[in-house]
């Protein structure tokens, strides 16, 4: 089933993300992609995520697609202007990658290229409204289209961002513009994301697919609680400080996780952040735990 | 001083405007440069304080006409770049600008002040955001609405800032 489609049915989602090589060799990421593809329902790729220069998520998508595997495009703000945000959506749908992940990308203060331009000539929502502009025929210059897209377009909220409630009104915005799925950032903590999660407004068609992460090493955990917008419970830091096998009891933490996120979530969205090949162990592990209960 | 080379001859141009309430275009930061100058082997024939070197025609009458001006190899302009660039326009003379200009500033007091407003020729979208400026003040210059990096009310690019979308969040409130 299609992701689009599966949005519209109250399974369960699992979406996953993989970001591709700073270089050629795109290998590595192909043989994740399949490892993991047969137990999601999508894979994202990441936009030089963390402002780091890597080969482009379109490219990365269409070689997904190739093997059978469906991408979201995930497409940041930050490095085109206008005219080239529009021209790679449009150019997505040549390559019949339909999913679109919008976000405004790590600042470049982040990454390997401080003083990259930060461009965000159009914001997320001002993105997502052009995306529907160019489904309903015409670009952002009211020009019309020769062919229109098809989108099913996602955006993404921080639920542990403080002041939450100004992601609460990110979200509606977001919706307003257009977007029909989105995914969270990064949370470690089921309750955390609930008290979140009751402060949106139900309507039951938007998917919202939370965040979590492997944590596979003390380092990981450490370098995670730099991230902007990312806090790790006590419980879990404890867990992880005190662990003997630490790749084992993070994939354990984040079954849980998944676990107690099925009894009121959409869905999750796995960052194993350069760990992806033990998805499919978090995934059974977190079946398993349900089983038991 | 590099931007000199091949002057001998040099006249200060300072502001009686923005540049003089930022102490950079003052009679003291003149003296200064004046000094400087004099100490790398420079001769300063004069100098003069318009009172907005970015209104021509201030300079035209102010400045065009003096003799020392008129005579110097460069002149030194202590002024944004509206001010260097207003005298550049008028004259034929070589002009060097003696400042890097950060912002239009919003001054709070002596020495602290803050970037409010970018100049963004576009409509101002400040009557939609409680009067604070995401364009210039947002890391991102979102003008719909936050990115999820703020933390604590700070923004993700820079923890010393206050996010502009959570000042404007709690502003509304
Ligand atoms: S929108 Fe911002 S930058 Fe533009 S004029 Fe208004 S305050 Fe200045
Ligand atoms: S944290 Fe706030 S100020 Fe910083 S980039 Fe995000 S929205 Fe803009």
């Amino acid at each position: 089933m299609k992701f689009k489609d599966k949005l519209k049915t109250n399974d369960f989602i699992i979406t996953a993300e993989l970001f591709p090589p700073k270089g050629t060799d795109i290998s590595g990421v192909l043989e994740r992609a399949e490892i993991i593809a047969p137990f999601v329902d999508a894979v994202n790729i990441t936009d030089n995520q963390r402002a780091s220069m890597r080969v482009g998520s379109l490219a990365m998508c269409a070689k997904l697609l190739q093997k059978g595997i469906e991408p979201v495009l995930q497409i940041a703000c930050r490095d085109k202007n206008k005219i080239a945000l529009q021209s790679e959506l449009l150019s997505a749908s040549v390559l019949g990658i339909d999913n679109i992940l919008i976000i405004s990308g790590d600042h470049p203060n982040a990454g390997d290229c401080k003083d990259a331009k930060p461009v965000y000539d159009l914001d997320p929502v001002r993105l997502l409204k052009a995306a529907r502009g160019l489904e309903a025929g015409a670009d952002l210059s009211g020009k019309p289209l020769k062919g229109s897209p098809k989108f099913c377009l996602g955006a993404v909220v921080n639920p542990q961002a403080n002041p939450d409630g100004l992601q609460v009104e990110m979200f509606n915005k977001k919706v307003e513009a257009g977007a029909e799925f989105f995914q969270t950032q990064v949370i470690f903590d089921a309750g955390a994301f609930k008290k979140f999660y009751e402060k949106l407004p139900k309507n039951g068609k938007i998917k919202v697919l939370v965040g979590v992460s492997l944590i596979h090493s003390v380092k990981f955990m450490q370098f995670l609680q730099t991230l902007p917008g990312v806090v790790i419970p006590e419980s879990v830091q404890s867990r992880m400080l005190g662990a003997q096998d630490p790749l084992d009891e993070g994939i354990k933490i984040c079954a849980e996780l998944i676990k107690s996120l099925k009894s009121f979530a959409h869905g999750v969205h796995i960052m194993a952040i350069g760990k992806e090949e033990h998805i499919p162990k978090i995934i059974e592990a977190s079946k398993i735990q349900e089983e038991l209960n | 001083m590099k931007a000199t080379c091949g002057a001998q001859a040099l006249f200060i141009v300072g502001c009686g405007g923005c540049a003089k309430k930022c102490a950079t275009g003052d009679e003291a930061a003149i003296l200064a440069l004046s000094d400087s100058l004099k100490k790398a082997g420079k001769i300063v024939l004069g100098t003069v304080i318009v009172d907005s070197a970015c209104d021509m025609r201030l300079l035209k009458r102010d400045l065009l006409k003096n003799e020392a001006f008129l005579k110097s190899d460069k002149a030194v302009v202590l002024a944004c770049g509206a001010g260097a660039g207003a005298l550049s326009a008028l004259t034929d003379k070589k002009i060097v600008t003696g400042l890097n200009s950060k912002y239009l500033g919003t001054v709070e007091r002596a020495n602290i002040t803050h970037k409010f407003c970018g100049v963004c020729a576009q409509e101002c979208v400040l009557n939609e955001t409680a009067g604070i400026c995401p364009k210039t003040r947002c890391s991102k210059g979102l003008i719909s609405g936050s990115c999820g990096g703020y933390a604590n009310g700070k923004c993700e690019a820079d923890i010393m800032k206050d996010c502009a979308w959570c000042l404007i969040y709690n502003k509304r409130k």
